[in-house]
């Protein structure tokens, strides 16, 4: 057992990289989030920047993460913009996963009945306030399962970042494993971490559904 | 870039595609078989399967590519970089694919076979002639859709070395040091084999869609 | 037993959760018959159909399809999979919702089962397939995928599909009750067509019309029990009970 105890020494080492991990994808899914809402409030007007914004979507949707955090990290420095490892991930991850949360709520979007936002207009709402009080809620609560297996994505795509030097957690695993030749044990440990992280955030959608079960809407 | 960066970024290519292409083609028989062991809720194999499916959907695929390049050497199980990088693809799709067969599976139609039975149709008659090739049509949409996002999480595999097509801007810019070039180009090969992917979704979807009647 | 009746239905009882369904029915029907079951709906009209293919197992009694007994053989012991489906290859099935094959066409529909159950050559089936869809007036339609016909049209496939095992008896369960109103009549024009030919039938309807026109004899159930069972003249005209005569009311 003694290699389980050299991972026990290492602890701190895991921790750094959970703990990055941790900040990496909470604070991108936030902003991604946010982003994403942005971008669909701009679609629903047909405007230059809509049809631009459609185009970015798009364009997401055909890439692999990865090749957006090259861009960012390895070619943006040739422009002249230069910018760590750490913030060129945050970045990559933001983007990317903002053009899938808008991607997932227009699928909501186009089937909604147009009834209920004219019953909003009706009453004198103003697009920005119909859109955050009418529209949001009810798309987030409808596309709550394909927003669940997005944020285990964007989990998963935070280990991308390890190829671009961020310390994160499956970074620690392999310095560990490089450091004391231990891969099996050090792997196992981080694969766990992960397992348990989409464990919890599974549980909490699903207990996030209650909530819309509550108002009727359907298996959700 | 020159000719040579054409040829290094094409090679690239090709290891994606071809690497992606068997990890597929074994992702899908793969989770065709785990799909109809579940069905048969055998005990004990089930909660393996079920545990199997957990941890391969929640392990990213750079953290299960360094772990089987890495750790099966200990074993005493010799594996280049090209066939670790295939298991990793593989193990990590069949289990998205096993998912998609099962609910294609729960979700077929009781009085279908009702009909099959009436016609004195075997339970093998059935599965082979009016289940299975529903079940083909059905699950195609989600079958493409995973290949897609199997392609775009095959940069995984350049964590272990495999020069595929993202890791292969890194050789190019070595030489070039020009990085913006070859990451475009490597960009917009992606989006041509993706968004071939994407329009075979579409087709695939509108056939599905007649089945439901 | 070549003159042994169609279906021979000897004391049928079945319960679904402690609930009687089906209460010691017994019914023969002989070929060339026409029989309606009537009945309001629980009455376990269709319950007793689909027991006479096996497709829910009775939990008492015996039925025999041209003499031959289905679900348990003569020793009493149970039939496996494939003699229970060699005796439902003897039976031909409508449903209420048509129950069409979705990933075939017209004509691979009506195919299928002579080809897969009987053995039949690809060209056969295919001949006795077009024959039976010039029958039922779906021959334009034969290239057809179903998810492309109205519901009449879905309904007259569905027909020739159980007419090309030559069944013994065809059962029909409901099969108007899915269609829309103007759809109704082309799938009973079909039906009164086959009883014309000499097709033994037995069907589970709310057609009053039909049941009085096309049948040889009218079974009316009432709580898994048969309480009446007449000749259409008599059934409709003179009934013996309070209850089928507040029905023929009501239903008038």
């Amino acid at each position: 057992m003694s290699e389980w105890s050299i991972i026990w020494e290492a602890r701190d080492l895991f921790f750094a990289g959970i703990w990055n991990t941790l900040v990496l994808f909470v604070l991108s899914f936030v902003a991604a989030f946010v982003l994403g809402c942005g971008m669909l409030f701009l679609l629903e007007e047909r405007t230059r920047l809509s049809i631009v914004l459609r185009w970015v979507i798009n364009l997401m949707r055909m890439l692999p993460f990865l090749i957006l955090a090259y861009l960012l990290y390895y070619g943006l420095p040739q422009l002249g913009l230069r910018m760590s490892a750490w913030t060129a991930g945050l970045i990559a991850l933001t983007i990317y996963h903002a053009a899938y949360i808008a991607e997932i709520l227009r699928g909501a979007r186009i089937v909604l009945p147009a009834g209920q936002i004219e019953a909003a207009k009706a009453h004198g709402f103003r697009p920005f306030r119909l859109f955050y009080r009418i529209l949001l809620p009810q798309l987030v609560i409808k596309t709550r399962p394909l927003l669940g297996n997005q944020l285990i994505y964007a989990l998963k795509d935070t280990a991308f970042l390890t190829i671009i030097t961020v310390q994160e957690l499956t970074a620690a695993a392999n310095s560990v494993q490089a450091t004391y030749f231990i891969p099996t044990e050090a792997f196992v440990v981080v694969i766990f971490f992960y397992w348990i992280i989409s464990i919890a955030l599974e549980l909490a959608l699903k207990w996030a559904g209650r909530f819309g079960a509550k108002r009727g809407f359907e298996h959700v | 870039m020159n000719g040579q960066a054409w040829m290094l970024l094409l090679e690239g290519a090709w290891t994606t595609v071809w690497i992606s292409g068997i990890a597929i083609a074994l992702g899908v028989v793969i989770g065709l078989v785990i799909a109809m062991v579940r069905m048969a809720r055998i005990p004990f194999i089930d909660q393996i399967l079920v545990l199997y499916v957990s941890l391969a959907r929640a392990t990213p695929l750079v953290t299960l590519s360094l772990f089987l390049f890495l750790a099966t050497p200990t074993f005493g199980i010799a594996m280049d970089r090209n066939t670790a990088a295939i298991l990793a693809l593989t193990l990590n799709t069949a289990a998205f694919n096993a998912e998609v067969w099962r609910s294609a599976f729960l979700s077929f139609s009781r009085e279908q076979k009702e009909a099959a039975m009436a016609c004195g149709m075997t339970n093998g008659t059935f599965f082979r002639r009016i289940m299975l090739p529903q079940m083909f049509t059905s699950s195609l949409p989600g079958l493409v859709n995973e290949m897609s996002f199997l392609i775009k999480s095959s940069p995984a595999i350049a964590v272990i070395g495999v020069v595929e097509l993202t890791r292969v801007t890194n050789r190019i810019t070595a030489v070039t040091y020009e990085p913006l070039p070859p990451i475009l180009a490597a960009a917009v090969l992606y989006m041509l084999i993706i968004g071939a992917l994407l329009k075979l979704q579409a087709i695939a979807e509108k056939k599905a869609n007649r089945l439901a009647m | 037993m070549s003159d042994a009746p169609a279906v021979q239905i000897h004391r049928l009882s079945k319960s679904f959760g402690g609930i009687e369904v089906l209460r010691d029915v017994d019914l023969t029907v002989y070929k060339g018959e026409v029989v309606s079951v009537l009945g309001s709906s629980g009455s376990g009209k269709s319950t007793m159909l689909r027991c006479i293919n096996w497709l829910e197992e009775p939990d008492r009694g015996t039925i025999r399809i041209a003499g031959t007994r289905i679900g348990v053989d003569d020793k009493g012991r149970k039939m496996n999979n494939r003699e229970l489906a060699a005796i439902r290859a003897r039976t031909g099935m409508v449903f209420q919702s048509f129950n069409l094959w979705p990933h075939l066409t017209v004509l691979q529909n009506v195919m299928e089962s002579p080809i897969q159950v009987k053995g039949m050559h690809k060209d056969e089936a295919h001949a006795v397939a077009s024959a039976l869809l010039e029958k039922v007036g779906m021959a334009e339609k034969a290239d057809a995928y179903p998810f492309t016909l109205s519901g009449g049209q879905k309904q007259r496939v569905a027909i020739a599909r159980a007419l090309a095992m030559s069944p013994e008896v065809i059962l029909f369960d409901e099969p108007t009750s899915a269609l829309d109103p103007e759809r109704v009549g082309e799938v009973l024009q079909v039906m009164k067509n086959l009883s014309a030919e000499g097709y033994t039938m037995i069907v589970v309807t709310h057609e009053m019309e039909f049941a009085r026109a096309v049948s040889d004899q009218v079974v009316f159930l009432e709580k898994g029990l048969i309480i009446e069972k007449a000749a259409p003249e008599k059934f409709f005209t003179r009934p013996e009970t309070e209850r089928v005569r507040r029905f023929l009311e009501l239903s008038a």
